[in-house]
C-alpha cells in the first residue's frame, strides 16, 4: 500500500508495485489458500490470493465491490474452479469438484443471495440436498425433517414460529438465520458467510452476530465472513483480511489494527484508482 | 426477528395447521369451502363445480351416464399431457415439442411394428424411449446449452411434425393393435372406453406424489423458484431439467399412442396435435401452475383439463352450433381465468392476511 503520509503519485507515473501479503499460515490452520487466481474472460477477478483460517477462528474478509471477495468464496465452496493456485483443508490438498463435494469435506457456504428457495418451506430449505427419505420408499420423511429442523433451530437459538411455511413469508433476518442454520446443521466445520448482514436492519444484524458469537464459543466451527461494516468486523472477528484488486493487501488480528487503518487503505486505493482513471 | 408477529399459513395443499382459529369458527359448508380455498387447486375446483352445476341446470342430460361416458374419456389425454407439462412449467420453462412427439410416437410405433417387425409392446416401448431421447435433447439444449426453451421446443415441434409427415408420406396409417376387434393391447393402450381415464388418474396421482413428496419434486420447485440458489445448494440443476423434459416427452408419446389406438388411425396432420398442445398448456395454467415457474400442481392440471372438457361438452349439449363452439370456448376460458385470479386473491387474503 502507499507509503505513510500518502504523497499522491505523479500524474502519468505508474503506481508503485504494492507489497502483497505473503503466504501466511499457522500450525492450527483448517483452511489454507495459496496463490489463487481466477479470470473471467478479460476480467481478472483474483490475481494472487493467499489466505488462511485457524481452527475456531472468525476471519473477517473485507474489500470493495468487485474486489473479488465473492469469487474467492465461490472457489473455496466448490461452486467455481480457480485458474491457478492450491488449497488445503486440515493439511490435505483440497480440490472440490462440486458444492456437494466441498460439503462432504466439511466446507459449506451461506451465499449472499441466500440460496433459499422462496416456494419451499422452512424445513425443506433446511434439508435441501440432505433430505430425509422413508427407506425403502424414495419419499420424503417430512415428519422427521420437521422434528429435526425444530431441534436444530432451537439448538442454535433461532426463533422461527412456524417451520412449515414457505420462507418467502419470513423477514430478512429470519431468512438469513435459516441459511446459517442450514450450514451449521450440515456438520460443516468450515463455514463461509457471504455478507450475512446485507439488507438487514440493525437489530436483526445483531442477532446474526450473536449467532456467530455462539458458534465461536462452541469452538467447533471456523468461519470466514464477508462484511462491509468495520464496526461489525471489530465486534465479531478475531482477524481481518482485506482484499483489493484481486489480492490480499492486509492480514492482521483485529486487536492489532483499527478502523482508521482499514479506512486509510481503502481511501488510498480510491485515490490511486482515481488518478489512474484520469491518466 | 422473533418479536415480529408472524401469522402465515401453510401454502401446501392439505397443510395440517393453517389459520386454525379461523377454521374452527367456520361451521359446516363454510369450513369445507375455506379448506378448499386453502388448496392451490382450490379456485379451479370451485370453478369446475360451478360450471358443471350451470350445465346440469341448463341442459337436461348433463349428469347422465351416457354423457359422462363421453365426457370423462375426452379430458383424459389433456390431463396426461398437462401432467408432464407441469413438470417443465414449474421449472419456468415450456415444452412445445409435445405436439410433435404426440404425432411422431404412433407413426414410429407403426413403422417399428410393420417395417421392423417388432411386436406391439416392444414397438411401443422403443417408440416411447425415442420420445424420451428427444426430451433429453430438449433438456440439454435448455439447461446445458442455454437456448430459450420456447425456441428449442418450437424447433423440435416442427422437426418432429415434419419427420412424421416424411415417414408416413403424408398419408394416414392404420394403428397396429387398434383395429377391431380390439385385443388386450388395444384395450389397455387407449382403446378401452375408460382406458385413458384410468391411465390419466394413475399418472396424475403418481406424478403429484412425486412432485410433493420426493426429492425430484422438491428440486423441481427449487429450480423454478431460485435456479442459482438451487445450484449453490448443490442441486444438480441440469440433470433435473433434462429429467423433467424426458418425462414430459414420455407423456406426450404415450398420449399419442393412446389416441392413435383409440381412433384406429394416425392422421399425419399437425393441426390436431397443435390444438391439443395449446389445450394441455391451458389445462396446466387454468389448474394453477404458473407460466413463470416455481409453483404448480398436477392435480390442478387434471381438474383444468376436466374443466375444459365440461365446457366443451356442456356447450354441445346446450345446442351451441359447431361454428360457435371455439368462440364460446375462448370467451369461457378468459372468464374462468379471470375468476381464477379473483378466487385466488380471496384465498390468499384468507390464508395470508391473518
Amino acid at each position: 500500500m502507499a507509503a505513510e503520509g500518502a504523497q499522491a503519485p505523479q500524474p502519468g507515473q505508474a503506481p508503485p508495485p504494492e507489497p502483497v501479503v505473503p503466504v501466511a499460515s499457522a500450525p492450527d490452520d483448517v483452511l489454507r489458500v495459496e496463490h489463487i487466481a481466477k479470470r473471467f474472460g478479460p476480467v481478472t477477478a483474483l490475481r494472487d490470493v493467499n489466505l488462511h483460517l485457524r481452527k475456531g477462528e472468525v476471519l473477517g474478509l473485507l474489500g470493495d465491490n468487485g474486489a473479488g471477495k465473492s469469487t474467492l468464496i465461490k472457489i473455496i465452496s466448490g461452486f467455481q474452479k480457480q485458474d491457478a493456485g492450491r488449497m488445503f483443508v486440515r493439511g490435505q490438498p483440497y480440490e472440490p469438484k462440486s458444492v456437494d463435494d466441498a460439503r462432504a469435506k466439511g466446507v459449506d457456504t451461506v451465499y449472499q443471495d441466500l440460496a433459499l428457495i422462496d416456494e419451499l418451506s422452512v424445513y425443506h430449505n433446511l434439508f435441501l440436498r440432505r433430505e430425509r427419505v422413508l427407506r425403502p420408499l424414495p419419499l420424503l420423511n417430512n415428519r422427521e425433517m420437521k422434528r429435526e429442523a425444530r431441534r436444530a433451530l432451537d439448538e442454535i437459538g433461532i426463533n422461527i414460529p412456524r417451520i412449515d411455511v414457505s420462507v418467502a413469508r419470513l423477514s430478512g433476518g429470519q431468512r438469513q438465520a435459516i441459511a446459517v442454520a442450514r450450514t451449521v446443521n450440515s456438520d460443516a466445520d468450515i463455514i463461509l458467510l457471504d455478507e450475512p448482514l446485507a439488507a438487514m436492519g440493525a437489530k436483526e444484524g445483531a442477532q446474526i452476530l450473536d449467532l456467530v458469537a455462539r458458534l465461536k464459543a462452541e469452538g467447533r466451527v471456523s468461519i470466514i465472513m464477508i462484511l462491509h461494516n468495520y464496526v461489525q468486523v471489530f465486534q465479531a472477528c478475531d482477524r481481518v483480511s482485506m482484499i483489493q484488486d484481486g489480492t490480499i493487501v492486509l492480514d492482521k488480528p483485529t486487536a492489532e489494527t483499527s478502523v482508521e487503518e482499514l479506512t486509510k487503505i481503502v481511501v488510498d486505493e480510491y485515490r490511486r484508482a482515481r488518478l489512474a482513471a484520469q491518466g | 426477528m422473533a418479536s415480529v408477529a408472524q401469522e402465515p399459513a401453510s401454502r401446501e395443499p392439505g397443510g395440517p395447521e393453517g389459520p386454525a382459529q379461523e377454521r374452527r369458527a367456520l361451521p359446516g359448508w363454510r369450513a369445507v369451502g375455506a379448506r378448499l380455498l386453502a388448496l392451490r387447486e382450490g379456485s379451479i375446483i370451485v370453478i369446475a363445480i360451478v360450471t358443471a352445476i350451470y350445465f346440469s341446470v341448463n341442459t337436461s342430460n348433463f349428469f347422465t351416464g351416457e354423457n359422462l361416458e363421453t365426457l370423462l374419456p375426452y379430458f383424459a389425454p389433456f390431463a396426461i399431457l398437462a401432467a408432464g407439462e407441469v413438470f417443465v412449467m414449474i421449472l419456468g420453462e415450456i415444452d412445445l415439442s409435445i405436439a410433435g412427439l404426440y404425432l411422431f410416437a404412433p407413426i414410429l410405433f407403426y413403422k417399428l411394428n410393420t417395417s421392423v417387425g417388432l411386436s406391439l409392446v416392444p414397438a411401443v416401448i422403443v417408440a416411447l424411449l425415442a420420445c424420451m431421447a428427444v426430451g433429453a435433447i430438449n433438456g440439454v439444449f435448455v439447461s446445458v446449452v442455454g437456448v430459450n426453451s420456447f425456441v428449442v421446443t418450437l424447433g423440435m415441434l416442427f422437426t418432429f411434425e415434419g419427420l412424421s409427415l416424411i415417414i408416413s408420406k403424408g398419408t394416414p396409417v392404420a394403428t397396429p393393435g387398434g383395429q377391431p376387434p380390439l385385443g388386450t393391447f388395444g384395450k389397455v393402450f387407449g382403446g378401452g372406453t375408460y382406458s385413458e381415464l384410468i391411465w390419466a388418474v394413475a399418472i396424475v396421482v403418481i406424478l403429484q406424489i412425486v412432485l410433493m413428496f420426493s426429492r425430484w419434486g422438491v428440486y423441481t420447485v427449487a429450480i423454478g423458484s431460485n435456479k442459482l440458489g438451487a445450484s449453490e445448494a448443490g442441486v444438480r440443476v441440469n440433470l433435473v431439467m433434462i429429467r423433467n423434459y424426458m418425462l414430459c416427452s414420455l407423456t406426450a408419446g404415450l398420449v399419442g399412442v393412446f389416441e392413435a389406438v383409440r381412433s384406429a388411425t394416425v392422421q399425419p396432420n399437425p393441426a390436431g396435435p397443435n390444438e391439443i398442445l395449446f389445450l394441455a398448456v391451458a389445462a396446466a395454467v387454468i389448474g394453477g401452475t404458473l407460466l413463470t415457474g416455481g409453483s404448480g400442481t398436477v392435480v390442478g392440471a387434471l381438474i383444468g383439463a376436466l374443466f375444459l372438457g365440461i365446457l366443451k361438452d356442456g356447450l354441445i349439449l346446450q345446442g351451441v352450433q359447431a361454428t360457435y363452439l371455439l368462440f364460446y370456448t375462448g370467451l369461457a376460458v378468459i372468464v374462468a381465468m379471470t375468476a381464477n385470479v379473483f378466487v385466488g386473491r380471496v384465498r390468499r387474503g384468507q390464508t395470508g392476511g391473518g
